[in-house]
């Protein structure tokens, strides 16, 4: 019996993942409560061979890159190319609801990886591919990587310097994996919706293109264009604009960065003057005072932008003389939604964060102590989404998946293991 | 397989009905993919509280229209949209049927926004024992700093996101756009259909509690556990990679475009065989004789020289025209794309029809950003534009939520829609 508190909301749903496409996606349904098998190479996933290792030593079950994004998983290995797997896969097959594939054309091609092959074996699986430009069109052999990606898809070209002979800038996070990985998993629970909610209605492949899913990411690039035919211009800490706006982002005393929302401005006049009251404390008002800003800032339509500028450029001035956090607190406190550029660790520390039990204490092996892992950026009241297990060892469940559950032998196992296909 | 056009595949989500009080970019983010999915999305909107990215980026400013914003439009197609004026009586009533009638409401206003506007999750249990109800807000609903407000910028800069991003010897690039209202939407989506799962297993709804800075946490997990183990802070690293170490693995500058702008393409090599392929094709000698690139760890002990002669090449070439060249050799290549070049150019985006248009009954017939996933025996939908401003409010009612045409025109007359 499974205790009722710890039942998340994906409980019983049964998951295969292949390839290196889907590791998000798979850690977003096996943090919920599905039994994710990552189904590896022999020699391990892409994710186990890239760094940083516990220790800065290499060895395929220290990587940080996949505990990161593996969490909760199980791990067998099995060669896909190898025609020997064939009746491995068959029998994983029959128990299925989803599989995920992530891994990119070309490189599936035993003859059980054809994804309709496997719909007539069991018809009721979701099979969600992953793909860097989707199944078809001209593009769908072509080779990827994240920062190429980024470039494809539009978010470099909004992001980067006010200097353009920098280049635009590509954020570092694997962050096309995460969209497509959180798209994916729209697209394969809307499935499992309509397969569940109909007796007539079996399961299906679903198409993800890596390169669609970060091409609606972009935000108001897109409107710019369709509708007013303009291009954004990428700009230093701020929103790329088809016009050259005053900077948002302003080190503080202390050389640590403020991130000043929309230039700084309030939305509302009596904030501004609250604003106001704050600057002067520090005789850093300049002429802010003069009832002429009052008045272009918040009854002229037309958003005077020299205006705008001299006002958010003196508010600018002003935040360098006081410490970021100081800034940050107060403005907050003001309902000014401004925040403090924090490097991802500093997070670690914040009091809210732990009061809102959002880090995941668990173990990674090669580690002695345990490591706070980020957690869900959701909380469910009823089926919670928590740390199931520690990202798995290379092949940690090959024994219990194929002795256990599939019945094989341990002689089997070991004739499987030592002629590679496991 | 993949045809879009016939509608006879179902609409996955058919039948779900979503009250949706979100506005601003993160909460019709996820409310445009339970649309675009097919579920019936009802906006609903009151002049005093409106959804103020009606007013941004106007496609005729010296003309500005609720119904003029092709941003909104673009966040908000296939839903409908009610007015429902909640200082009246009847206002409010409206919206507790459209509860009761709901599967999930959602709502991404500042933490406890919502229930001082009448609908905690006490209430809207008692109104609907089976809504689902999904916040999205800054820094959640519980916590120190739960007032604290943030817009996808002061999200991403609280979160680690910002700093993860641009040269080490420079400020924080950032992101050029809210990265993270998507994020949150996406997160939003996921979590409504995840709950509908749950009850569809249990019975059981739920609320679910969603942090837009925590949607940009987790996607900090590498640098966090990096400086939990190896003490390691965060670095920048500009458009190299560091996991793993592989060189070249840059942004190179190009030829300008045909409109005169600058022009970049990226470029990344992970094998052997790519770099042969690479030097070949540079034909320059600087590259293959030379003992600092003879295999990945010299290239990445030499990135800088390195990088100078990959630019030197690229510079005296097409971006376009050079990216397919490199992918016809085996190398990941991609030009830095602006939305003239994936609207009007990107051959892939085209031919899966990414960009289908539908009609607005203000802006009239455009074109909009699709859903990237096609599915077998399924589809998604692009059938209309935003509603206008209460554009749907009288067929909402009388339909869905069963009034007599003679009560809404009472309602009219009362000024509660």
């Amino acid at each position: 019996m499974t205790d009722s508190t710890t039942v998340g909301p994906l409980e019983g749903l049964k998951v295969l993942e292949i390839g290196d496409l889907a590791e998000v996606a798979g850690k977003l349904l096996a943090d919920a409560g599905a039994r994710v098998i990552r189904i590896e190479p022999p020699e391990g996933a892409k994710s186990r061979h890239q760094g940083p290792y516990v220790d800065d030593i290499f060895d395929v079950n220290h990587s940080l890159r996949f505990a990161a994004s593996n969490t909760s998983k199980l791990s067998i290995t099995l060669s896909l190319n190898d025609s020997r797997s064939e009746e491995l896969l068959v029998k994983l097959f029959q128990d299925v609801d989803v599989i995920l594939d992530g891994s990119s054309i070309g490189t599936s091609n035993n003859i059980l990886m054809n994804a309709e092959h496997v719909l007539e074996l069991n018809p009721e699986i979701i099979w969600c591919s992953i793909t860097p430009f989707g199944l078809t069109g001209p593009w769908k052999e072509w080779h990827s990587s994240d920062l190429v990606q980024l470039a494809l898809g539009g978010p470099m070209m909004s992001t980067g310097y006010d200097d353009h002979d920098l280049p635009p800038i590509r954020s570092d996070g694997e962050h096309s994996l995460a969209i497509a990985g959180e798209y994916a998993v729209t697209a394969l629970l809307s499935a499992l919706w309509l397969r569940d909610m109909n007796d007539d209605k079996p399961g299906q492949i679903i198409d993800v293109s890596v390169h669609e899913a970060v091409s609606a990411t972009t935000e108001g690039a897109f409107a710019n264009w369709e509708y007013m035919q303009k291009i954004v211009l990428r700009q230093t800490g701020r929103h790329a604009a088809p016009v050259r706006m005053s900077p948002w982002q302003y080190p503080c005393k202390d050389g640590e960065y403020v991130l000043m929302m929309g230039g700084g401005i309030p939305r509302e006049k009596k904030i501004f003057d609250q604003l106001l009251e704050w600057m002067d404390e520090y005789q850093a008002t300049g002429d802010l005072y003069d009832p002429s800003y009052v008045e272009v800032l918040y009854t002229d339509p037309t958003m005077n932008v020299e205006i705008r500028n001299h006002v958010s450029e003196t508010i600018g001035r002003f935040i360098q003389l006081l410490p970021a956090e100081d800034v940050y607190r107060r403005a907050q406190d003001l309902h000014l939604p401004w925040g403090l550029v924090r490097r991802p660790e500093e997070n670690l520390d914040d009091p809210h964060w732990k009061e809102r039990e959002f880090w995941w204490e668990g173990e990674i092996s090669g580690y002695q102590s345990t490591v706070l892992y980020p957690g869900a950026p959701y909380k469910f009241e009823k089926s919670p989404v928590y740390l199931r297990r520690r990202p798995p060892l290379l092949g940690e469940h090959n024994y219990q998946i194929y002795a256990g559950e599939l019945g094989y032998s341990q002689a089997k196992l070991i004739a499987f293991a030592e002629s590679g296909v496991v | 397989m993949y045809s879009e056009s016939s509608t006879d595949k179902p609409l996955p989500l058919e039948g779900i009905t979503v009250c949706d009080f979100t506005w601003i970019v993160a909460g019709p983010q996820a409310t445009r993919i339970l649309a675009d999915l097919g579920a019936d999305v009802i906006k609903v909107e009151n002049e005093s509280y409106i959804d103020s990215m009606r007013w941004g980026q106007q496609v005729d400013p010296e003309n500005p229209s609720f119904n003029g914003s092709g941003f909104h439009n673009n966040f908000n197609r296939n839903k409908r949209g009610i007015t429902a004026n909640l200082h009246h009586p009847l206002g409010r009533e409206i919206v507790e049927r459209l509860i009761k009638k709901s599967d999930i409401v959602i709502e991404n206003y500042s933490a406890g926004a919502f229930a001082r506007m009448g609908f905690s999750w006490d209430r809207i249990q008692e109104i609907n024992p089976t809504a689902i109800y999904i916040s999205l807000s800054g820094f959640g609903h519980t916590g120190r700093d739960k007032s604290y407000i943030t817009w996808g910028p002061t999200a991403a800069a609280v979160s680690g996101c910002t700093q993860m991003s641009g040269f080490p010897d420079k400020e924080p690039a950032g992101w050029g756009y809210s990265y993270l209202d998507h994020t949150a939407g996406y997160y939003g989506a996921i979590a409504a259909l995840m709950a509908l799962h749950h009850r569809k297993n249990t019975g059981e709804a739920q609320y679910v509690d969603i942090s837009q800075i925590e949607t940009g946490m987790v996607l900090t997990g590498v640098p966090l556990l990096d400086y939990q183990i190896n003490s390691r802070r965060y670095e920048r690293i500009g458009n190299r990679s560091r996991y793993p170490a592989v060189a070249p693995h840059n942004t190179y500058r190009c030829k300008q475009d045909n409109k005169g702008r600058d022009s970049w393409i990226a470029i990344t090599v992970e094998e052997t065989l790519q770099w042969n392929a690479l030097c070949d094709l540079i034909g320059d000698s600087r590259l293959n004789d030379d003992p600092r690139f003879k295999d990945n760890e010299s290239r990445k002990n030499n990135e800088d020289i390195l990088d100078e002669i990959i630019s030197e090449f690229t510079i005296e070439n097409e971006a376009q025209s050079l990216m397919y060249r490199l992918q016809s050799i085996g190398i990941p290549a991609g030009m830095c794309q602006r939305t003239d070049d994936k609207m009007e150019s990107d051959e892939q985006l085209s031919f899966r029809d990414f960009y289908p248009s539908a009609p607005h009954d203000h802006l009239g017939e455009h074109r909009y950003e699709g859903y990237p996933a096609k599915f077998s025996d399924a589809r998604w939908k692009m059938e209309r534009g935003a509603p206008l401003l209460g554009q749907d409010t009288f067929d909402v009612l009388t339909n869905l939520l069963e009034y007599s045409p003679e009560e809404v025109a009472n309602m009219i007359a009362e000024l509660a829609v």
